[in-house]
């Protein structure tokens, strides 16, 4: 009995489209309180980051550390932002500045790095490369 | 001055678990966290058959810690609150590239290798 061989499809990543690109990426994660959102929200878009995720969260420090710290209110905006490497300490530097001297306006910021991003118009968007805008 | 390096360990726990998650992690030498609300999903028909019910409501505990005591932080939450407790909780940690504002860390460029 004759048996057909089916060759199963390999897919294999072409060379032009493995990703090349220099920027890498960073995911900022700032918590502010919730007064104070949409101030450093600004701050950070002002740098060319152009998308923010604002999620709605609550301090969960002992209560003897929020006096230590001065910080009665416990609501808090935790903002999400992707950033470009390159930006990061910009960015950083400058919510620490504000950090320390605007009233009510302490925070933490951590920057955690992204592997990968799908998709070269979204990558476009986030590292706001303009070579990447889709004509 | 010595650098510290930082680790951001996440719990996606049953809502109402927060403050268990953050006893232990405290227990363990963290300082304070961040709770934000969640909704998880599961599958419908596993649950059916299995009859367990998936509390759809969820907390996601984002603590710092440095690097240091990451290990035993983690341990600490699993054991208070890890999948074989009512909490069912899932636990991972986060490199950190850059840390600022966190309360007595005067520096915190943390980055050697990223």
């Amino acid at each position: 009995m004759n048996q057909i061989k089916v060759k199963k499809p390999i897919f294999r990543q072409k060379k032009s489209e493995k990703s090349t690109s220099p920027i890498k990426l960073e995911l900022l994660i700032t918590v502010v309180e919730k007064k104070k959102a949409d101030f450093y929200a600004d701050l950070i878009q002002s740098y060319n980051a152009n998308m923010q995720l604002k999620v709605l969260a609550r301090g969960a420090a002992g209560s003897e550390i929020l006096e230590y710290l001065g910080l009665a209110a416990t609501d808090k905006i935790v903002l999400l932002s992707p950033v470009r490497k390159d930006k990061r300490d910009e960015i950083m530097d400058a919510l620490e500045e504000k950090f320390k001297t605007i009233k009510n306006g302490k925070g933490i910021s951590v920057a955690i790095p992204l592997s990968s991003v799908i998709g070269k118009q979204v990558f476009g968007f986030l590292a706001d490369d303009e070579r990447l805008i889709k004509e | 001055m010595e650098e510290k390096k930082y680790e951001t360990i996440f719990c996606i726990i049953n809502a109402g678990f927060s403050e268990t998650v953050m006893d232990a992690a405290r227990e363990a030498g963290a300082r304070g966290g961040t709770v934000m609300s969640g909704h998880g999903t599961a599958n419908k028909e596993a649950e059916q058959l299995y009859k367990i019910t998936v509390q759809s409501e969820k907390e996601i505990v984002m603590i710092i810690v440095e690097s240091k005591i990451k290990d035993e932080v983690l341990k600490a939450i699993n054991k208070a609150a890890g999948l074989n407790s009512p909490g069912r909780g899932i636990v991972f940690s986060l490199p950190v590239t850059r840390a600022v504002g966190l309360a007595g860390n005067q520096s915190e460029g943390t980055e050697k290798n990223a």
